[in-house]
C-alpha cells in the first residue's frame, strides 16, 4: 500500500488522537497526574517545608562543663560560634537560626542527666591534662560517627589550638591574623571556552544536583511513557482489535500514530506537574520569606539556564519517541499484557545503562571529559542522558549537543522502520514465542 | 469490475499455507469463500486487504493491484471479532469511520443510523464490554460497512449470532448487494451458500478445488441427485443393483440417490414402476454445494464441529 501523504497524516492523527482523547479520560490517569503534581511541588518546596516543620524546634541543646580547668578560651561562646558557622561551599542556615544552643552546666551529673532525659544533646566536659593541654570528654547517646559528635570534635580541636596559641602568648588579634584564609581566586584558563567547569563550591555543588535531577527525570519520564506505548500495542493485540485497525490503516500509520497520541498526551502530563514546580522552585525564597520573613530572591537555581532547559525539553522528545517506537514494535510480538516487560527488557537495560554512566559522571566517578561519557554522548541510545549531563557540568559545547540531537534526529527514522517491520508480522503472531529466527524474518519482509 | 486473486502463495516457515490460489470475484456478487478450519480462507482475506503480504502471485481490483488501492475500498469483518473493550460503540465507530477519512460528524450519523437498523439504537454511549457477543458482532459489522466500502469481506460473519440477528444479516447483505457492494464471506454453513451465493470459491489445504458461478459448480460436477418416494416402505434394496446409482440419504418418505455421470435419472423411473412401486416423488435436481464440498475435500465442511469416531 502506498498511501498519499495525506492519508498517512490523517490516519496518523486519528490514531494519535483516539490515544490521547481515551487515555487522558482514564480516570488513572487523572489520578497520577493529580498526585504528581502534589509530589512535584512538595519537592521543589522541600526546605521550605522542612523549616516550617522544625521552626518549633531551637535545634539541637550542647550542654558545657568548664569545672576548673581554667581555659584561655570562652568555651561555650567559642564552640556556638563553630558549631553555627556556615560551611563552605554549603547555602547558610537562612534567617539567622542558630542549629544549636551552648548552655553552661552546673555539674557533669546535672549535664549528663540532661542528655539522659534528652533535654541536651550531649554535654562536653573541659578538663586539663597533666601535660597542659585541654582534655575533652563528650558525654552523648550517640556513637561516634555521629553527624553532632564529629563537628563537635572539630570544633573543640580549634579550641584546644586557640587555648595553646593563648598560653604561648599570642593574643586574640594576631590569632585572627593568623588563621585568616588568602586570597584564592579560580579563573578559566580561557574565559571564552564554552566548557568550563563551575569556579564556586556552591555552583559546583547546583551545577551536579541539576545535572542528577534532570538525568532521573529523563530515566523516569522515557521509561514510564515508553511503557504506555508498549502497554497500547499489547492491548490492541490481546482485544484483537488489531486487525480491525491494519484493515484501514498500515502498520507504519498505526505505529506513528501511537507514539505521537501517547507522547502527546506524556507531553501534556509532563507540563501540568512540571509548570506548578517550576514555579514552586524559582517562588521559594518569596515563600520562605512570606511565612518566615526576612528577604526574598526571586530565580532560577543556580546552575540551570534555560538554554539547559530547552536542551532537557528536546532530549526528552526524541530520547521518548527512540525507546516508544522500539517499544511498540517489541510489544508487537508477545500476545499478552503480562509478557511486555520481558520483550522489552533489553531496550530498557539500554536506557539503565545510558543512565547509570550519566549518573556517574555526574557524581564524578567516572570523569566528565573520559572517552567513554564522550562517545556515549553521541550514540542515540545513551545520548539523551549523557550529553544532558555533560551540558549540566558544562563539559559540552554547543556545537556537541546539535551534533548529538542530529544524530538521534537521524537514527529515529531507522527505528521507525525497523519497528514498523516488526510490527507488521508481530501484530498477527498469537501465542508464538518470539525467536532470533521470527525477528529476523519479520525484518526481511513480514 | 473484477477482484481477481492470481497464483496466490504465502509460507509461514515449513507450512505453505496458500499454494497458488486464482480466482475471481465479479462486481456486485454475493460470493462465497469456503473451505474447513486452516484451509487458507483467512490468510487469503488477510493478503486481499494488505495486512498480510504474498510471496507469490498477485491481487487485483479493476486491473489496479490491491496494494495501490485506496483501502477505504475495503471493509473488513474479521473471524476473531475485536473492539476496543472500554471505548464507547459510538466513538469506536467514529475512529474506524475517521480511518477511512469520514468526516467525525457524518460518521457519527451513519453510526446512529445504522445502530438504530440493527435494532441496538440505545447502546451507543456503552463500552463495548458490556454489550452480549451478538451486539458486539453487529458493531463490528457496522465498523466494517460505515464507510461504505466497495468491497466487504467477512470472515465467517453468521457465527454466534442467534437466528434472528442472522436474519437481521442476511437483510443487510441484501440492501448492499442492491447498492452493488461486492460482498465476499467464508462460512462453514451451507445453506447460507445456497441462499445467499451467487458464486463460490472452495479451497482445500492451501489450494483451490473448485470455484465459479454456483449454477456451473453444480453442473461441472456431472453429479445429479434424484429424490424418489414410493407408497409404503421407502427401503428399496433393490437400487443397488441398479448401475451408477448410490443412496446419499436414505429416509422414510424419499431416499436420495446420487446418479453417476453417463446415467439417465430416467432409468431409476423406469425401474421403480417395473417393479410395481407406486412413485409418489420423483425429482431430478443438482447436487447441493455441501455434497460437491464432500465430494471434493473429502470431508465435511464442518468436521470439526463434531466428535471423531470412537478408536
Amino acid at each position: 500500500m502506498r498511501p498519499s501523504p495525506a492519508d498517512t497524516l490523517r490516519n496518523i492523527g486519528a490514531v494519535a488522537r483516539r490515544e490521547f482523547v481515551w487515555r487522558g479520560r482514564t480516570r488513572t490517569f487523572r489520578l497520577t497526574t493529580a498526585l504528581l503534581v502534589l509530589v512535584g511541588i512538595g519537592l521543589a518546596l522541600a526546605p521550605v517545608i522542612i523549616r516550617f516543620i522544625d521552626r518549633g524546634s531551637a535545634g539541637d541543646r550542647i550542654e558545657v562543663f568548664v569545672g576548673d580547668s581554667q581555659p584561655g578560651v570562652d568555651v561555650p561562646l567559642a564552640l556556638g560560634l563553630l558549631l553555627n558557622a556556615p560551611i563552605p561551599g554549603l547555602p547558610a542556615n537562612g534567617a539567622g537560626a542558630s542549629a544549636y544552643r551552648v548552655e553552661v552546666a552546673a555539674t557533669i551529673e546535672a549535664g549528663r542527666a540532661d542528655v539522659i532525659d534528652g533535654s541536651a544533646a550531649a554535654l562536653l566536659a573541659v578538663d586539663r591534662a597533666p601535660a597542659g593541654d585541654l582534655a575533652f570528654t563528650l558525654y552523648s547517646k550517640d556513637g561516634i560517627l555521629s553527624r553532632n559528635n564529629l563537628i563537635i570534635q572539630q570544633a573543640v580541636s580549634s579550641i584546644a589550638i586557640q587555648d595553646r596559641l593563648q598560653r604561648a602568648g599570642l593574643s586574640p588579634g594576631d590569632q585572627a591574623a593568623l588563621f585568616a584564609p588568602p586570597a584564592f581566586v579560580l579563573e578559566p584558563a580561557d574565559p571564552n571556552a564554552a566548557t568550563n567547569g563551575p569556579t564556586s563550591g556552591e555552583a559546583y555543588v547546583s551545577s551536579f544536583a541539576i545535572g542528577f535531577a534532570l538525568s532521573i527525570l529523563l530515566f523516569m519520564a522515557i521509561i514510564l511513557y515508553a511503557q504506555w506505548v508498549a502497554f497500547s500495542v499489547a492491548e490492541e493485540k490481546n482485544s484483537r482489535v488489531m486487525e480491525v485497525v491494519l484493515a484501514a490503516a498500515t502498520p507504519f500509520q498505526l505505529l506513528s500514530g501511537k507514539v505521537v497520541g501517547v507522547g502527546g498526551l506524556a507531553l501534556v502530563q509532563y507540563l501540568i506537574v512540571l509548570v506548578p514546580s517550576a514555579i514552586a522552585l524559582v517562588l521559594q525564597d518569596r515563600i520562605a520569606a512570606l511565612i518566615f520573613g526576612g528577604p526574598a530572591m526571586v530565580g532560577l537555581p543556580q546552575g540551570l539556564s534555560l538554554a539547559l532547559l530547552a536542551v532537557f525539553g528536546v532530549m526528552f522528545v526524541l530520547g521518548f519517541t527512540l525507546y516508544a517506537v522500539l517499544y511498540a514494535g517489541a510489544a508487537s510480538l508477545v500476545s499478552r499484557q503480562e509478557d511486555v516487560n520481558q520483550i522489552v527488557a533489553p531496550l530498557t537495560l539500554l536506557s539503565v545503562g545510558g543512565y547509570m554512566v550519566a549518573s556517574y559522571a555526574g557524581t564524578g566517578l567516572i570523569p566528565i571529559d573520559s572517552p567513554l561519557v564522550i562517545v556515549l554522548s553521541f550514540i542515540p541510545f545513551f545520548s539523551p542522558y549523557l550529553m544532558l549531563t555533560r551540558l549540566s557540568q558544562g563539559a559540552a559545547s554547543p556545537v556537541d549537543a546539535l551534533v548529538s540531537i542530529l544524530l538521534l534526529v537521524i537514527f529515529i527514522p531507522i527505528a521507525l522502520w525497523v519497528a514498523a517491520r516488526l510490527y507488521r508480522s508481530g501484530v498477527l503472531l498469537y501465542g508464538q514465542r518470539p525467536t532470533p529466527r521470527t525477528l529476523l524474518r519479520a525484518l526481511r519482509g513480514g | 469490475m473484477t477482484l481477481v486473486l492470481d497464483g496466490l502463495t504465502k509460507r509461514f516457515g515449513p507450512i505453505t499455507a496458500l499454494d497458488g490460489v486464482s480466482f475471481s470475484v465479479e462486481r456486485g456478487q454475493v460470493f462465497g469463500f469456503l473451505g474447513a478450519n486452516g484451509a487458507g480462507k483467512t490468510t487469503t482475506m488477510r493478503i486481499v486487504l494488505d495486512i498480510l503480504r504474498p510471496d507469490g502471485g498477485t491481487v487485483t481490483w479493476n486491473g489496479i493491484p490491491a496494494t495501490d488501492v485506496p483501502r477505504r475500498t475495503w471493509g473488513y469483518l474479521p473471524e476473531e471479532r475485536g473492539l476496543y473493550p472500554r471505548l464507547e460503540v459510538l466513538e469506536q465507530l467514529v475512529f474506524f469511520a475517521s480511518l477511512y477519512a469520514i468526516p467525525r460528524r457524518e460518521a457519527a450519523a451513519r453510526a446512529r443510523e445504522w445502530l438504530a437498523r440493527f435494532r441496538i439504537p440505545d447502546y451507543e454511549r456503552r463500552r463495548a464490554e458490556e454489550l452480549s457477543k451478538g451486539n458486539q458482532q453487529k458493531v463490528q459489522l457496522i465498523a466494517a460497512i460505515l464507510h461504505e466500502p466497495e468491497v466487504v469481506i467477512m470472515d465467517e460473519p453468521f457465527v454466534g449470532l442467534d437466528p434472528v440477528n442472522v436474519s437481521l444479516l442476511k437483510e443487510a447483505f441484501e440492501e448492499m448487494r442492491q447498492r452493488g457492494t461486492t460482498l465476499v464471506f467464508s462460512t462453514h454453513q451451507m445453506e447460507m451458500v445456497e441462499e445467499l451465493c451467487e458464486a463460490v470459491a472452495i479451497i482445500d489445504r492451501g489450494k483451490l478445488v473448485l470455484g465459479g458461478p454456483i449454477r456451473d459448480v453444480k453442473r461441472a460436477s456431472g453429479r445429479q441427485i434424484v429424490r424418489l418416494g414410493v407408497e409404503g416402505n421407502a427401503e428399496l434394496p433393490w437400487l443397488g443393483d441398479l448401475e451408477g446409482v448410490t443412496v446419499v440419504r436414505p429416509g422414510r418418505d424419499f431416499v436420495e440417490l446420487d446418479v453417476a455421470r453417463g446415467h439417465d435419472p430416467q432409468e431409476v423411473l423406469g425401474a421403480a414402476i417395473a417393479r410395481g412401486e407406486r412413485v409418489t416423488q420423483f425429482l431430478i435436481a443438482d447436487p447441493s454445494i455441501e455434497q460437491i464440498f464432500i465430494e471434493r475435500v473429502g470431508r465435511a465442511p464442518s468436521e470439526e464441529h463434531h466428535l471423531a469416531e470412537a478408536p
